[in-house]
């Protein structure tokens, strides 16, 4: 179980895998999921856009919503693991 | 709750929120088989949101929910919204005018703010109560579809669970639907980004400073108080229990296309309000200590767009319920009513599709049918008035921001409610009238069932507090009121089944009076408030005071014949 001082409330419970991916033959780098990224996923590296860690990630789904190019392959992590909260 | 499963179920119902425990609990209430499959570890711990949820989901929603007593943090009596014209020069208009007026308030709530995890363990532990088997901790990853209809789920470790209907409640993504090709993934400008924080503060703190309302804020985006109204949403700050939950939320895209750095907007945001706003500064700040920070999509706008909501909300072998149909209010941004519809929907032609041996297509279109149907959803998705606020901003109309605040958030509201829910109301009076008399229980047994969970002695909420057994002349008064209503409604239930008909084109027709005539009525209604404000008080604390202390057995549900 993890827990973040930026985000408190919250912990990441087990190993959730690559369940976010970014297909690089489709992504333009445009950096629109860097934008909408609040947990900081993301990043651009030679016009490309790629996971950087999903160690905070809250499964929102706003990078999978906001590629125009449908390159984020966005599921849910494996059952159980992942963020949890009481306070939503 | 992890039971064993079975590899075939009459009903699989995935996710446990509030549209999937609901719907669990009609299938399993009538004798299906039922399996819930959620994916968080706990019930309730990926759901995000801040939450008042509108009284019309209680009162015409499912009765289990009516007639229990759900975890509530607390009762909401109305809205206060603050209109920032000039923040530094302190120039903020405030519309309170859409508010439960005393002594009704806060006993005859508005709504009621609720923590997700809590609320839907709840309604999970309730359907499990009845029969459904709940697993947690698993991730359906794909639908079986056989000759275009659905029989069954994919788990994740491979095992395939078979049903006669499958109730698809995963939430706003819709990852099934979209990955089955039933429903398309949504547009980002319809798609709202919630940024939430939870502050701990002591009750006697909430009480006094916030009572039972809720605050809105709005303002121009220059300010950078708030979401911006051209495409953003708003703020919200919501009283629970032994705390407050703030919400800023915007879509992650304009119409055009355009996209912002969402984590500085964001900061800038709260920054600004907690650092300009004189009564969060002054009043709040020192008596908070943030203890939760999170942030969810959801799908706001869906309903607005012509194609997106004309979308399917069924295939064969499947139903489609809540968020995960698109089903999320457009002004008060809460998808719990429609969801609590939807499942309850879902759940009786599930039902009646598995009696009829036909869970075909054809079949299940009458759901689809009669969730276009249903008035309080079709309202709900449908109101324009927090998307026309980009007139305002666009325009920098001050009397146009005034206004669509009052047309969404305050007295004016009511105007646009009324038929859809009169409509509602008139349906559930053929069923049985005296769903009136649970109602007025329901509101007792909430703000009692409230008042001691947070309260010094919160062991036993159900337990009356009084050290002597008599019947009180006020408890008295209760039961017998309750009793001569329950005998008079039954008596005159023929007149008010034909009633419910006759009326319905009057209602129709208070579409537009209701509209017309604010001009004259609103203001009497602001006098009303302001009078009973100061004359009430007494009446009010003395209804408070029985509702807290009074047996809990005169507010219990009365056992009926559910439809």
């Amino acid at each position: 179980m993890r827990t973040s001082d930026s985000f408190p409330g919250v912990r990441w419970v087990g190993e959730s895998g690559a369940f976010i991916q970014v297909d690089t033959e489709k992504c333009t780098g445009c950096g629109r999921c860097l934008m909408v990224c609040l947990a900081g996923c993301f990043e651009v590296i030679e016009k490309k856009a790629r996971v950087r860690s999903l160690e905070w990630c809250m499964e929102c789904s706003a990078c999978w919503y906001i590629c125009p190019e449908n390159a984020v392959d966005f599921s849910w992590p494996r059952g159980g693991t992942g963020f949890h909260t009481r306070f939503g | 709750m992890n039971d064993t499963i079975q590899s075939s179920y009459d009903v699989v119902v995935v996710g446990a929120g509030f549209g999937g425990t609901a719907a669990a609990h009609y299938t399993a209430r009538h004798g299906l088989s039922t399996l819930v499959i959620e994916r968080a570890e706990n019930i309730g711990e990926k759901i995000i949101s801040g939450l008042t949820i509108p009284i019309y989901g209680f009162l015409f929603g499912p009765g289990f929910i009516r007639d229990g007593a759900p975890p509530v943090e607390r009762p909401v009596d109305g809205i206060i919204n603050y209109i920032v014209i000039d923040i530094d020069r302190g120039d903020i208009a405030i519309d309170d005018t859409l508010r439960v007026p005393k002594p009704l308030a806060p006993i005859f709530a508005f709504g009621y703010n609720a923590y997700c995890a809590d609320f839907c363990q709840w309604q999970a532990d309730e359907a499990a109560r009845v029969g459904a088997t709940i697993i947690s901790g698993m991730v359906v990853s794909d639908l079986i579809i056989e000759d275009g209809v659905v029989r069954g789920v994919v788990l994740e470790d491979g095992r395939t669970i078979t049903a006669k209907i499958v109730i698809n409640a995963e939430g706003s993504q819709g990852l099934l639907s979209v990955k089955a090709g039933i429903r398309k993934k949504y547009p980002p400008r319809v798609i709202s980004l919630a940024d939430t924080y939870d502050y701990a503060m002591d009750k006697q703190d909430v009480d006094r400073i916030f009572g039972h309302s809720i605050r809105f804020l709005w303002g121009w985006d220059e300010q950078d108080l708030a979401p911006p109204l051209g495409y953003g949403n708003g703020l919200m700050v919501w009283p629970y229990g032994k705390s407050l939950h703030f919400m800023q939320d915007q879509c992650l895209a304009k119409d055009d296309g355009t996209v912002q750095n969402l984590k500085k907007r964001f900061e800038t945001y709260h920054e600004n309000v907690t650092g300009k706003l004189l009564w969060w500064k002054d009043d709040v700040e020192d008596k908070t200590e943030l203890r939760a920070h999170t942030w969810q999509c959801f799908e706001i706008f869906v309903g607005l767009d012509d194609e997106l909501r004309e979308m399917p909300l069924f295939t064969g072998g499947m139903l489609i319920i809540g968020d995960a149909a698109g089903l999320e209010s457009t002004e008060l941004c809460d998808g719990v009513p429609s969801a609590w519809f939807s499942a309850d929907i879902a759940g009786r032609v599930a039902t009646e599709a598995i009696e009829a041996g036909d869970v075909s297509g054809e079949f299940l279109s009458r759901y689809d049918r009669e969730i276009r149907n249903h008035p309080i959803i079709a309202w709900s998705i449908t109101a324009p008035h927090r998307y026309l606020l980009r007139h305002a901003q666009e325009s920098h109309d001050e009397k146009l921001l005034k206004k669509y605040v009052h047309n969404g958030w305050g007295f004016e509201a009511l105007a646009h409610t009324v038929v859809p829910l009169t409509l509602v109301f008139l349906r559930v009076l053929r069923q049985d009238p005296r769903i009136m008399t649970s109602w007025v229980r329901m509101y007792f047994r909430y703000y009692r069932h409230w008042h001691h969970t947070f309260s010094a002695d919160s062991s036993n909420p159900g337990k009356s507090l009084r050290d002597h057994e008599d019947q009180t002349i006020g408890e008295y008064i209760f039961s017998f009121l309750m009793w001569w209503t329950d005998l008079l409604l039954f008596v005159f239930w023929p007149f008010l089944w034909l009633m419910s008909y006759l009326l319905v084109p009057l209602v129709h027709l208070t579409k537009w009076t209701a509209g017309f005539f604010v001009w004259l009525y609103e203001p009497l209604w602001v006098r009303l408030l302001k009078w009973l404000d100061a004359k009430a008080v007494g009446l009010t604390d003395a209804l408070t005071r029985f509702a807290a202390n009074a047996n809990p057995d005169i507010f219990s549900a009365k056992k009926r014949r559910e439809p």
